[in-house]
C-alpha cells in the first residue's frame, strides 16, 4: 500500500501548489474549445459530402440520351467521407483534399483542399485535440512533474525518504502513479465529452468502429505522455536541482516538438526525393503514348490517329484498348509516388524512438482515420470506380456505336445504361485495418515507454539515503 | 540636496565590456551561440535549397514550353510547305487545339530575391498554372507534387527559427538579467558605485542583442548576398532586405523588453524563466493557432464541396446545349486534307467546337463562385491584418513571408495576373476560333505570353512598416512598464 500512499501525498501537494489549475485549466479550455471546433466542422462537411455524393449519383442516372463516351467525359465526384474522429485529429485531410473528379482518359488526382483557403497562419498548427495533447501534453507532464524528485532534494525530503527505507522504484512508481492520475483527471473527461461527440457523429452502423478506433487513439496517447511522465521522472531525480531539471526538460520538448517534425520531414525528403510535377507528368506521358502506340501497332497495324486504318467504327473498340493499357501505366507511376511518401514517413515514425512526437502523430491521424494510408485507399477506391465507369461505356459503344460505321458519334445510348454504372458506395476501413497500418508507430510508442521506465528506474536507482 | 547623476554614457561603455567578459568566461554564451548559428546556418541552407529546386524545376517548365511552341510552328510551318500532315489533335493551325492544353502554355510566379528567408506557402500555393481555354476552376488547382505529411509539418526556414527558437535563446541569455545579479548580492555592490540601474539594464541588454542579432541578420544578409545577389544594391531587394533586418530587430527588441519587464517585477531566476516560457507558449504556440481559428470562423471560407458540385452541374448543362455539336463525326478519317488550312480559314471539328464552347460557358458560368473564393481570402486576409498583432510571433512570420515574396498577397497578385493573362489569351483565341480563322507561323509572336509584374515596392515597405510598428508599440509598453516597476526595485 505505499506505493498509493506516495502517490497520493504527490497528488495532493500538486493540487495544492495550483499548477495543476492553470496549467490545466488552460489545457483543458484548449481541448473543449478544439473538441467544439472539430465537431462543428466533422458534422457540417460530413453531411455536406454525403448530400453531394447523392445529388451526384441522381443526376448520373437522370441524364438523357446521349453517347456513352460523354456521358465518360462528364463523369462523377467521389467525395471522400470525412471520418468521425476527425473531429480529434484532421491530420493530412486539409492539405490534400477531399474530391476527385472520375472522368475520362485520365486518373484524377484529389483536388479542393482546405488549405488553399487558409491564412498563412496555418503554418503554426491547426487547434485540435491532437495538436494539443502531442505538443502541448508533454509540456503539460513536464510543468507537473519537473520538481518531482529534484525539489524534495533541494528541501532534503528525498534523503529522508530513503532513508526510512522506501525502496526507489517504489516512489518512483508511486510518483508516476501520482503523475499519470493528474492527467487523468484532466484528459478523462475530455475523453468522455469526445467518446460521446464521436458516437453521436458516428452514423449508426459505423458507431461500434469509431469507438473503438477512440480508444485505441487514447491508448496510444496514453502510452506518448507515459513515456513523459517517465521522462520527466528520470530526468528530475538525475537533476541535481529543478532549475537544472526544468531547463533539460524544455529543451528536450522544444526539440522533439517545435523542431523535430520540421527537421525529419527535410531529412525525409532528402532521402527519399519526390518527382517534380513536370518530372512526373513527362514520364508518365511517355509511358502512357508508348503503351498506347503499342496497342494501336499491335490491333490496328499503325500508330496513326483516326487515320485510313482506324475508321471510326473502330473508336469503341480503340477507346477500350487506350483506357485498358492506361491502367497498368497508371497504378505503376501513382504507385511508385505513393510508395515514397511511405517511405518518406516511416523514416519518420521511426524516427520516433527518440522523438515519440513523430510516431504519435502518425498514430493519431492513422487512427483518426486521417491519414495517409486511409488516404491512398480511398484514391484507389475511386479510380478503380472510374475504371468502371469507363469500361462499361466503352463496351456499350463497341456493342452500339462501332456498327453504326461512320455515325459513330451520332449514337445516343439509352437512359437505361446510366443505372448499370453502381453509385460510388464507399467505406472507409475498420479500426483493425487502421490498427495494422498503425502496428510501426504503436510498436515504436511502446518500446518508447519501455525505454522511458528504464531509464526512470536507472536514474532512481542512483539515488542514495547517504 | 539635489544629486547630480555622474554621465552614464562612459559608465554604459564599461558594463558593456564588463559584461562581454563575463559572457565570454560562461560556457552558456558560447552553448547559446554555437547552437544559433548551427540552426541558422541549416534554415538557411535548406531555404537556399528549396529556392534553389524551385527555380530549377520552373526554369525546366519554362524550357519544356518553349521546345513545345517552337516544335509547332516547325510543324506548321512543314504544314504550309505541304511537307507535313496535321492530325486532328495535333494540328497547330487549328486555334481551337492551340486555345487547349496542346498549346497551353505555363505561368510562372519568380521566387523573390529574398525567397530563402521564408518558405511561407511556397508549397501549398501554387507557383505555376498551365492557362488553357478551360474554365479556371480546372486548371487553378494546387499543381505542384508535395507529400501531404510535409505540408502539414512546415519547412524548417530561417522564420522559423527566428519567430519560435530566436526568443526562447533570448531567454536562455537573460531571464536572469538583474535577478542573478541580485541573488548573487553582485547588485547592491554595482549600484552602490555611480551606476544607473537603467545604464547597467541597457549594457547588458545591448551586449546580448548583439550576441544574437549578428546571427540572425547579418550571417543572412551576408549569404544572401553572396547566393541571389540580393544586396542593399539591388535596388528593391536591397530595400527588401533592410525591413527584412528591422522586423526581426524590432521582434527581438519586443521579447528583450518582456525579459526586462519580468525582471523588473524582482521575482527569482526560476519564477522568470518560468513566466517566460509561460508567455512563448501562449504568444508563440497557442496564439496563432487561436488567431487563425477565429479568422477561419469569422469569414468561413465557401464550401469546396459544393463548388465541386456546381462545377459539374454546370458543365453536364454546356454539354446538354451542345449535344448535337457532339454527335458530329470527325470528318476527317481517310481525307486528312481537310485539317490543312485553306485561304487562312480552317475547318473544326464539331467536338473541338463543342468542347471549346463548353469550356467557355463553364468558365463564365462558375465565375461568381470563383469571386466568392477570392473575396473570402482577402477578408481572411484583412482580418488578419487588423488583429494579427494580438500575436507577434504572426507579425513577425507574416511580414516576413511577404518580404521573402511567399506570403498570401503576392500570391493573390499571381492569381489576379494569372486571371488576366488568362483573358488574355481567351481574348485571342476565342474571336478566331469563331472566324475560323487558321493560325500562320506569324501569329505565334503574337501569342499572349505571361510577364509577371512585380508588387510595388512602395507597398512592401508599407506592409513592413505596419508590422515592425505593431511590434515597436507592445515593445515600448514593456519598456514603459518596466520603468514603472523598476523605480521602486528593491536592490535586497
Amino acid at each position: 500500500m505505499l506505493m498509493h500512499w506516495i502517490a497520493r501525498r504527490e497528488f495532493t501537494e500538486r493540487l495544492r501548489d495550483g499548477r495543476l489549475y492553470w496549467a490545466g485549466g488552460l489545457v483543458a479550455v484548449l481541448l473543449f474549445t478544439a473538441l467544439a471546433v472539430g465537431w462543428a466542422h466533422q458534422r457540417g462537411a460530413h453531411a455536406e459530402q454525403v448530400a453531394a455524393q447523392a445529388m451526384d449519383y441522381r443526376d448520373w442516372l437522370h441524364q438523357d440520351q446521349r453517347h456513352p463516351h460523354d456521358a465518360a467525359h462528364q463523369g462523377m465526384h467521389a467525395f471522400k467521407p470525412e471520418p468521425p474522429l476527425s473531429m480529434v485529429d484532421a491530420g493530412i485531410n486539409p492539405y490534400i483534399g477531399s474530391t476527385v473528379w472520375l472522368q475520362a482518359h485520365r486518373q484524377s488526382e484529389v483536388k479542393f483542399n482546405a488549405a488553399q483557403d487558409a491564412t498563412g497562419l496555418q503554418r503554426f498548427g491547426n487547434l485540435s485535440v491532437g495538436w494539443i495533447l502531442q505538443v502541448l501534453g508533454p509540456l503539460l507532464v513536464i510543468v507537473l512533474g519537473f520538481n518531482a524528485f529534484a525539489g524534495e532534494r533541494e528541501q532534503g525530503i528525498l534523503r529522508q525518504t530513503l532513508s526510512l527505507g522506501v525502496a526507489p522504484l517504489r516512489l518512483l512508481a508511486g510518483k508516476a502513479l501520482a503523475l499519470s492520475a493528474l492527467l487523468a483527471v484532466l484528459l478523462v473527461p475530455a475523453a468522455l465529452v469526445a467518446a460521446v461527440a464521436v458516437a453521436v457523429g458516428a452514423e449508426a452502423g459505423g458507431r461500434i468502429d469509431a469507438l473503438l478506433r477512440l480508444g485505441a487513439w487514447s491508448l496510444g496517447y496514453a502510452v506518448y505522455l507515459g513515456i513523459f511522465v517517465f521522462l520527466v521522472l528520470g530526468v528530475s531525480a538525475l537533476s541535481s536541482t529543478s532549475r537544472m531539471a526544468i531547463t533539460v526538460l524544455l529543451a528536450l520538448w522544444i526539440g522533439q516538438a517545435v523542431m523535430a517534425p520540421r527537421v525529419l520531414s527535410e531529412l525525409s525528403r532528402t532521402w527519399f526525393p519526390s518527382p517534380t510535377r513536370l518530372e512526373f507528368n513527362q514520364a508518365l506521358g511517355a509511358e502512357l503514348k508508348a503503351v498506347s502506340n503499342q496497342v494501336w501497332q499491335q490491333n490496328f497495324g499503325t500508330t496513326e490517329r483516326w487515320g485510313r486504318d482506324v475508321p471510326l467504327s473502330k473508336w469503341g473498340i480503340a477507346l477500350r484498348l487506350d483506357d485498358r493499357a492506361s491502367y497498368p501505366v497508371y497504378d505503376r507511376h501513382y504507385g511508385r509516388l505513393w510508395d515514397t511518401w511511405e517511405q518518406q514517413q516511416k523514416v519518420q515514425e521511426w524516427s520516433g524512438l527518440l522523438l515519440p512526437l513523430l510516431a504519435v502523430r502518425s498514430f493519431s491521424m492513422g487512427m483518426a482515420g486521417t491519414d495517409f494510408s486511409h488516404h491512398r485507399r480511398f484514391t484507389t477506391a475511386a479510380e478503380l470506380h472510374r475504371r468502371n465507369i469507363q469500361d462499361l461505356m466503352s463496351k456499350d459503344l463497341v456493342a452500339h456505336a462501332d456498327p453504326l460505321g461512320d455515325r459513330h458519334f451520332s449514337y445516343q445510348a439509352p437512359a437505361d445504361l446510366w443505372a448499370t454504372v453502381p453509385p460510388f458506395d464507399y467505406h472507409p476501413p475498420g479500426a483493425g485495418w487502421a490498427l495494422r497500418h498503425q502496428a510501426r508507430s504503436f510498436l515504436v510508442l511502446c518500446v518508447g515507454l519501455l525505454l522511458a521506465a528504464a531509464f526512470a528506474a536507472f536514474a532512481t536507482l542512483r539515488q542514495r539515503a547517504l | 540636496m539635489s544629486i547630480h547623476p555622474p554621465p552614464q554614457g562612459r559608465r554604459l561603455l564599461a558594463v558593456m565590456r564588463q559584461e562581454v567578459r563575463l559572457m565570454l568566461a560562461e560556457r552558456g554564451l558560447w552553448v547559446v551561440g554555437a547552437l544559433f548559428l548551427l540552426l541558422v546556418a541549416y534554415a538557411l541552407g535548406n531555404g537556399l535549397l528549396q529556392t534553389a529546386k524551385r527555380d530549377r524545376a520552373q526554369a525546366a517548365v519554362a524550357q519544356a514550353d518553349r521546345d513545345t511552341r517552337t516544335a509547332q510552328r516547325a510543324l506548321l510551318e512543314a504544314i504550309f510547305a505541304g511537307t507535313a500532315q496535321p492530325t486532328p489533335f495535333e494540328n497547330p493551325a487549328d486555334p481551337s487545339r492551340m486555345a487547349s492544353s496542346y498549346g497551353g502554355q505555363h505561368v510562372l510566379l519568380p521566387t523573390a530575391p529574398l525567397g530563402p528567408v521564408a518558405l511561407g506557402q511556397s508549397d501549398l500555393f501554387p507557383s505555376q498554372y498551365e492557362v488553357t481555354n478551360q474554365s479556371r476552376v480546372v486548371f487553378m488547382n494546387p499543381s505542384d507534387i508535395e507529400n501531404p505529411w510535409h505540408l502539414l509539418s512546415g519547412h524548417f526556414d530561417l522564420a522559423f527559427v527566428i519567430v519560435y527558437l530566436l526568443p526562447l535563446l533570448i531567454f536562455a541569455l537573460s531571464y536572469n538579467l538583474l535577478s542573478a545579479e541580485r541573488e548573487n548580492g553582485t547588485l547592491r555592490l554595482l549600484l552602490s558605485q555611480p551606476l544607473r540601474l537603467r545604464t547597467l539594464l541597457a549594457g547588458k541588454l545591448t551586449v546580448r542583442a548583439a550576441v544574437l542579432l549578428g546571427p540572425a541578420v547579418l550571417l543572412p544578409v551576408a549569404v544572401l548576398w553572396i547566393a541571389r545577389h540580393a544586396g542593399f544594391t539591388a535596388g528593391g531587394a536591397g530595400s527588401a532586405t533592410l525591413w527584412w533586418a528591422l522586423l526581426v530587430g524590432a521582434y527581438a527588441l519586443f521579447w528583450f523588453a518582456l525579459v526586462v519587464a519580468v525582471n523588473a517585477f524582482g521575482a527569482s531566476s526560476a519564477t522568470n524563466a518560468m513566466v517566460l516560457v509561460i508567455a512563448w507558449v501562449l504568444l508563440v504556440l497557442v496564439a496563432p493557432v487561436l488567431l487563425n481559428l477565429a479568422v477561419t470562423q469569422a469569414s468561413p471560407a465557401p464550401s469546396r464541396t459544393e463548388l465541386a458540385t456546381r462545377q459539374r452541374v454546370v458543365t453536364a448543362e454546356a454539354m446538354k446545349r451542345h449535344q448535337d455539336l457532339l454527335g458530329t463525326e470527325y470528318q476527317h478519317v481517310g481525307q486528312g486534307a481537310i485539317l490543312v488550312p485553306r485561304d487562312g480559314k480552317i475547318e473544326i471539328a464539331g467536338r473541338s467546337l463543342a468542347n471549346y464552347r463548353i469550356q467557355r460557358e463553364v468558365d463564365e458560368a462558375i465565375r461568381p463562385a470563383l469571386a466568392r473564393f477570392d473575396a473570402q481570402q482577402a477578408q481572411q486576409q484583412a482580418l488578419l491584418g487588423r488583429f494579427g498583432a494580438v500575436s507577434p510571433a504572426a507579425v513577425v512570420y507574416e511580414g516576413m513571408t511577404a518580404l521573402a515574396g511567399n506570403g498570401a498577397r503576392r500570391h493573390a497578385r499571381f492569381d489576379a495576373q494569372t486571371v488576366a493573362h488568362h483573358e488574355a489569351w481567351k481574348a485571342f483565341f476565342f474571336p478566331r476560333i469563331d472566324a475560323r480563322d487558321a493560325l500562320m507561323p506569324a501569329d505565334f509572336e503574337r501569342m499572349p505570353t505571361f510577364a509577371w509584374h512585380e508588387e510595388p515596392a512602395d507597398l512592401v515597405r508599407g506592409q513592413a512598416a505596419l508590422a515592425v510598428l505593431q511590434l515597436l508599440v507592445p515593445s515600448l509598453l514593456l519598456f514603459g512598464l518596466a520603468a514603472w516597476r523598476l523605480r521602486r526595485f528593491s536592490v535586497a
